[in-house]
């Protein structure tokens, strides 16, 4: 278990890498729920559309 | 196919995927090689393994910055929709990566400078950027009218550039706390390859997520953009 204490610099090591994690799954995330919601609405507008004419 | 053709293609969802896993392959060596294959520092010891997240996420900070800012001004001078869209896209993804460069960066700076924060003029101007990102994102959020907060905005980010070089230069025009760069510079690189490879395959990798992310959000941002686009029930049931 010598590599998880990174010579000592393990409670700054980790956090590091561990926020960057974080933000890349975040980023992903965001990304692929904004694409859902816009073609979600996208997809309403073209039903109501549809009902009205 | 013509060059054309070929590289419009690019931004089309076989190709963002692939973007993303080829991301993802090239980030998982770089931490792989950057935790255990690269030797630790010499002076720094296993503390200085930090560049394989602080350097890729500076280095997102500012590249995406200046995607944001060549896309504003392409859309103030020729008034394209789809490059307003872009540059839109762009602040969020720059934003949480600067975010995490100054963090990254903050937790290098405690054992080595021996403190968190320093006013810095290297600290400093990456701190600028973040506010002006949020404060970009901000102005759009803050108008209702999409046109006028393109604009308004685009104006905001053409302006915000001259920080990008202020943020490359600070450490060799200022005494600096921050390292000189010993990567992106003309000469050979002053570290030697198991310490480079994986920095490198960590850059190359962070820039393809940023394409892949780029070109999510952007089909998102066309889709309500062109909301009453004939295409668009094509573009919903292939």
């Amino acid at each position: 278990m010598r590599f998880l204490e990174m010579g000592g610099y393990a409670a700054y090591v980790w956090p590091a890498y561990g926020l960057t994690l974080v933000v890349i799954v975040l980023n992903i995330v965001w990304a692929r729920r904004l694409l859902a919601r816009s073609r979600e609405e996208a997809r309403r507008r073209l039903v109501m559309r549809g009902e009205q004419s | 196919m013509t060059f054309k053709q070929w590289f419009h293609r690019l931004g089309s969802p076989p190709y963002v995927y692939a973007f993303g896993w080829l991301s993802a392959l090239l980030i998982a060596y770089g931490v792989f090689g950057g935790l255990v294959l690269a030797p630790p520092d010499y002076q720094q010891g296993d503390d200085f393994r930090i560049i394989y997240v602080h350097a890729p996420t500076a280095w997102m900070s500012l590249m995406v910055y200046s995607t944001m800012a060549v896309a504003a001004a392409i859309g103030l001078i020729w008034r394209i929709k789809i490059a307003h869209a872009a540059a839109a896209s762009c602040a969020p993804i720059g934003a949480s990566f600067t975010l995490v460069a100054l963090v990254t960066g903050s937790l290098w700076g405690q054992r080595m400078w021996g403190t968190y924060w320093e006013w810095d003029p290297r600290l400093t101007s990456e701190l600028i950027l973040l506010f002006l990102y949020l404060g970009y994102m901000g102005l759009r959020s803050a108008m209702d009218d999409l046109q006028r907060a393109d604009r308004a905005s685009a104006v905001l980010a053409v302006v915000g550039i001259v920080n990008v070089p202020i943020i490359h230069y600070s450490v060799t025009w200022w005494n600096s706390l921050h390292q000189a760069p010993s990567v992106m510079q003309l000469a050979k690189p002053t570290i030697p390859p198991s310490m480079l490879m994986p920095l490198l395959s960590m850059l190359l990798g962070f820039t393809l997520l940023f394409a892949a992310l780029l070109l999510v959000r952007l089909r998102a941002e066309i889709l309500v953009r062109e909301r009453s686009a004939s295409w668009i029930r094509e573009a919903l049931h292939p």
